[in-house]
């Protein structure tokens, strides 16, 4: 176990999330339908819980404060779709579309 | 580990009352179905005041919790700050939400609980209990603008809300996650002590864990460039919420940003106030200047209260123990002000019918009270004289230009200027367009004239006596600065 931690650098896991949170990112900007986005948004949150269970390890392995954070975050992601899937199941019953940009009764 | 940490929960005892009135609410509500719809907000407006008086038994005592919340005067004040305004709000939210939401009881029970979460945002010394605050805040909003379940524009305003504020918090996080991997640590004392002795090379990491983590706080205050959902959630929530949410959701962002960035990152001030003096600027003029052209109220306010917010980030781009004052100071008399306001638009909208501000028309003579304190509060969120609003700004644009941002002072008092055009123009309706045909006085409710005259009080007593205020609040803000 402590070898193969030791052959692959932290750096690995940060590009890893780097790249995960950059592809969420350009899911939220560029998906249509909102469940699209809800589950870019997951994927942004992913990058999150490997970044923090990375540095958790590398850094401070007896500490566990970002595994502790990850359960966290992964409890507050639940019902956050939770949350977000019962308003645009609302949107999709008055409106039978789930698009952002054809949801547009309010106007900037 | 846990050795010498505080594990007081008796410091808690103002949240778990609120939490317990939440719940005694939605429990009557579902216990009595009879029972008339405004004794629930009565209940929850009263007992939210009782709360703060009992959180009042904290002045000047100092103590923590397992050094994830400090108790201090900073956190007293704020409580008390945020049941009153939870408390007007339930108030003045009695008649609408009987006549024209479903589900009173968890109306009131969110909004106490988002008090809490607010609450805890204020208190809170690590990051993690500082965003689990920040999320029970949120998505107790999310819910309550959504609120109007088949009213189309509630549901898409929930939607855009709900979308935005997941992306928000997401960079939010992600910019924590750098942070804790520079620091290893994610209370703000210890960040503080491993920023100041950082090794040069984690400048990069730095420098985006604190971009993402500014972009995360600039949605949740609605600063530019992030300012987007704001226009949409006020226009769609029922307008009681749209209340709440332009005082306790914007307040409790700068009541978090606060600590946060004077307890963990003020030994690198220059790497991020940059970010948010430039933040400040765009805000102030953006949200001013687009303001003009709004013929809605709630548009209107949305972007009023983005104006508001340029002026607010002022005092935390300087960050000085005389700028968190000031913006402290600030934000009470804005929100004194915003309340005394939406007082008089949740009575008028109510029972007019429309959102549209050329239906303001006619106020003074249908309802001549309103028309007054609509007047006083429009005046003091422009910051004319006498009134809140121009004692509270002069002090805050005085801190920021002894901190070195002058060139931001200017753009506030011109955008300042600006901004009582598109006040007057809702005066203009209220008091000189004649009413509409046939259009006779209007019942002003007791209660909603009662909580008219009180802000408007609320309003002279910061614009005429701030020194007592600003006094309190200096004694607040001190224990940040040690």
């Amino acid at each position: 176990m402590e070898a193969v931690w030791a052959d692959i650098p932290l750096e690995h896991f940060l590009v890893l999330s780097g790249m995960l949170f950059c592809i969420g990112v350009y899911g939220v900007l560029s998906r249509r339908n909102a469940i699209l986005v809800l589950m870019s948004v997951e994927l942004m949150l992913n990058a999150v819980s490997i970044n923090m269970v990375a540095f958790a390890v590398y850094t401070a392995p007896t500490l566990f404060i970002g595994i502790i954070f990850t359960v966290f975050i992964i409890a507050i992601a639940a019902a956050e779709v939770g949350l977000a899937l019962g308003v645009v199941l609302r949107v999709f019953r008055n409106r039978g579309t789930a698009n952002v940009d054809e949801v547009s009764a309010l106007k900037w | 580990m846990t050795e010498g940490l505080n594990f007081d929960y008796t410091v808690f005892i103002p949240e778990f009352l609120l939490l317990g009135l939440a719940a005694a609410i939605v429990a009557l509500d579902l216990a009595y179905p009879a029972i008339r719809k405004q004794w629930l907000a009565y209940i929850a407006g009263c007992g939210l005041l009782a709360t703060a008086g009992v959180s009042l038994a904290w002045i000047d005592v100092e103590t923590n919790f397992a050094d994830l919340v400090v108790v201090d005067n900073y956190l007293t004040y704020f409580r008390v700050f945020f049941m009153v305004i939870a408390a007007v709000v339930a108030f003045a939210s009695a008649d609408l939400v009987a006549q024209r939401l479903k589900h009173p009881g968890e109306y009131y029970g969110l909004i106490i609980v988002s008090t809490v979460g607010a609450i805890g945002m204020a208190g809170a010394r690590e990051l993690m209990t500082a965003y689990l605050s920040l999320e029970l805040l949120s998505f107790s909003l999310y819910i309550l603008v959504s609120y109007a379940k088949f009213d189309r524009r509630s549901n898409e305003a929930g939607m855009k809300y709900i979308l935005l504020g997941a992306f928000s918090s997401a960079m939010f996080l992600y910019g924590m996650s750098l942070i804790y991997g520079i620091t290893g640590t994610t209370y703000y004392s210890g960040i503080a002590a491993a920023l100041g002795e950082r090794a040069t090379d984690f400048e990069w990491a730095l420098l985006m864990g604190l971009v993402l983590m500014i972009a995360g706080i600039g949605f949740k205050i609605a600063a530019v460039p992030f300012h987007m959902w704001t226009p949409d959630a006020y226009e769609g929530a029922p307008v009681a919420v749209t209340a709440y949410l332009a005082t306790t959701s914007k307040a409790a962002g700068f009541a978090f940003v606060l600590p946060l960035f004077s307890n963990a990152f003020q030994v690198v001030h220059d790497d991020w106030s940059w970010m948010l003096a430039g933040m400040a600027a765009a805000t102030m003029i953006l949200g001013n200047v687009v303001a003009l052209q709004q013929r809605n109220i709630k548009r209107l306010m949305a972007y009023s209260s983005i104006g508001q917010v340029g002026y607010l980030l002022m005092g935390v781009a300087a960050l000085s123990h005389a700028s968190a004052s000031a913006l402290v100071l600030h934000l009470t008399g804005y929100m004194v002000s915003n309340l005394a306001l939406f007082v008089v638009i949740i009575a008028w909208v109510h029972m007019n019918d429309s959102e549209e501000i050329a239906d303001f028309r006619g106020m003074r003579e249908r309802a001549p009270l309103l028309a007054g304190v609509l007047a006083g509060a429009l005046f003091s969120l422009a910051g004319l004289p006498l009134f809140a609003g121009f004692v509270t700004k002069f002090i805050l644009f005085q801190a920021a230009t002894d901190d070195g941002y002058l060139w931001l002072a200017a753009i506030g008092v011109t955008t300042s200027v600006i901004s009582l055009y598109y006040y007057l123009q809702v005066m203009r309706e209220a008091f000189v367009s004649a009413p509409a045909e046939g259009a006779g006085p209007l019942p002003v409710p007791l209660l909603m004239r009662g909580l008219a005259v009180a802000m408007m009080l609320g309003v002279f007593y910061v614009g005429l006596y701030p020194q007592q205020l600003f006094d309190a609040i200096d004694n607040a803000t001190r224990f940040l600065f040690v």
